[in-house]
This record gives C-alpha cells, structure tokens and sequence, in this order.
C-alpha cells in the first residue's frame, strides 16, 4: 500500500510531510522513499508530522534506520511538529533520547 | 454501545480497514480521540505481530476482532488460529529503549507499545486458538 509523502526543500534540508497513516500496511513503501533519499545523498533530512494521524511501530523502524544511516555518514535528522499522542509513542519508545523532535519545523531545521 | 466484531485474513493491508471500523466504534461509544488512537496502535502492533512471525500454518489464516465498550473500559480481544503465541510472556526486558543510537536494536517496540498503553493483557489458548484479551482505561467525556 502506497503512502503519501510531500516534500519540499528548505534552507538545504530535505523536508518530507507524510499525510495520513503510517501503519504496517505502508511502511515498507514509507521506507522506500526515505531510503532512496539518503541514497540519493541528502544528508539533511527533516520529518514534518504536522499532517500525519497515526504511526506505528512499523513506521518508527523506518525513522530508525534512517537515524542510524544519517548519523553514520555525518547527515542529521530531526522531527517536527507531531501531534501529542505521537509524541508520547516516541516518548515511552525512548526514541526522543535518540533522535531529535522539535515543535517546529524552524527549530528541526536549527538541529545540526 | 454498540460493540464491534470482525473476522479478518491474517494479512498487513487488513490493519487499514480495520481502523476504519475502529474510528466509527470510538464515535459510536463516544470514546475520547486518545483512546481511539491507542487501540488502533494496539491492534497495528499485535496483528502485525501475528502476521510477521509466521505463525500460520493453516489454509485459512484468520483474525478476530471483538472491542467492546462498557463505562470506562474498553476490552480488545483478538482470537487467531495460528500456533500458540503469548505475547505476555515477553518481559520489558526484551525491549531496547535506552541505548545509544548506533546500538539501538530496530524491532521488538510493538509489544512494548501495546503493554505501556494498555491497563492489563491476559493470554489463553482455548479450542485451538489464541486469544488474547487486553483492557484499556479511559476516562468518559461527557463525565
């Protein structure tokens, strides 16, 4: 199942907004896009959730993966813009320890 | 309060109709919105357990889903036919939420969402199925 992810490009970053669900049912067409991305070389990677609903842990491995294959190369990552009930799945997963969430998506792009 | 009954293959593309349903047994039982998304994710979690592992050596691999919506509680049972799984013999311990990035382990979150969201799960293995039962809390909005 497809998903669907805009993507915009801002002061050097790779801005991507999945919209709707990122559940098992699309997280491995989710981690597609993303992997081809950091193929492609971007090294800058910002993921705005300000139009995302749901995730699961499905899509948080995909997140995952790309934390450590950026953080392995020297690129950076961060998050914004998540609805509370994500963030606290983030939260109890112990995934803000790791990779940064900002509240928006000025303060991710500031993430060095 | 109406209650919600499906039977479905055990496949991945199945979680997305189902959160469909959900959505409408959270409006129909006025549940609150972070409840809704909690079974959902519970549900995600345990049938993609289900399905990855493997554990269907039947010609008709199926899931049921019963939720139901009494006072403050909601009870998620899912049945399945798969081999015997319980999934709460798996301790906190089995999961990896402190390591650095480099050696954060990817994989074995989704059981510990479901128990850190959930008030209580209970497994039992009964005429050849699994069934697990799972209790989440809530407080009513109209309280």
């Amino acid at each position: 199942m497809n998903i669907e992810v805009a993507e915009e490009r801002e002061e050097g970053a790779l801005v991507l907004l999945p919209v709707g669900r990122l559940d098992s049912a699309n997280a491995r067409a989710f981690e597609s896009i993303v992997m081809d991305h950091i193929g492609n070389d971007e090294r800058k990677l910002i993921f705005d959730f300000g139009r995302l609903s749901f995730i699961s842990s499905s899509g948080m491995r995909v997140l995952l993966i790309a934390a450590k294959k950026l953080g392995a190369n020297e690129g950076t990552i961060a998050l914004c813009n998540m609805q509370d009930h994500i963030e606290e799945v983030f939260r109890v997963s112990g995934f803000d320890q790791i990779i940064p969430i900002r509240d928006s998506r000025q303060a991710a792009l500031e993430v060095s | 309060m109406p209650d919600l009954h499906v039977s479905l293959p055990a496949k991945l593309t199945e979680v997305r109709n189902l959160s469909t349903a959900v959505e409408e047994f959270g409006d129909a039982n006025q549940l609150p919105l972070p409840t809704v998304f909690v079974i959902n994710l519970a549900l995600d979690e345990l049938i993609t357990n289900a399905v990855t592992h493997g554990r269907f050596e039947v010609p008709d691999p199926t899931i049921d889903i019963h939720l139901k919506a009494d006072r403050d509680i909601v009870t998620l049972t899912m049945e399945d036919n798969g081999s015997p799984f319980d999934p709460t013999q798996r301790s906190a311990a089995d999961v990896d939420t402190t390591s650095s990035l480099e050696d954060r382990a990817v994989g074995g979150l989704g059981l510990h969402l479901v128990r850190t969201f959930a008030h209580d799960m209970s497994y039992q293995f009964v005429d050849g199925r699994n069934r697990l039962t799972v209790h989440h809390h809530f407080k009513s909005e109209s309280a």
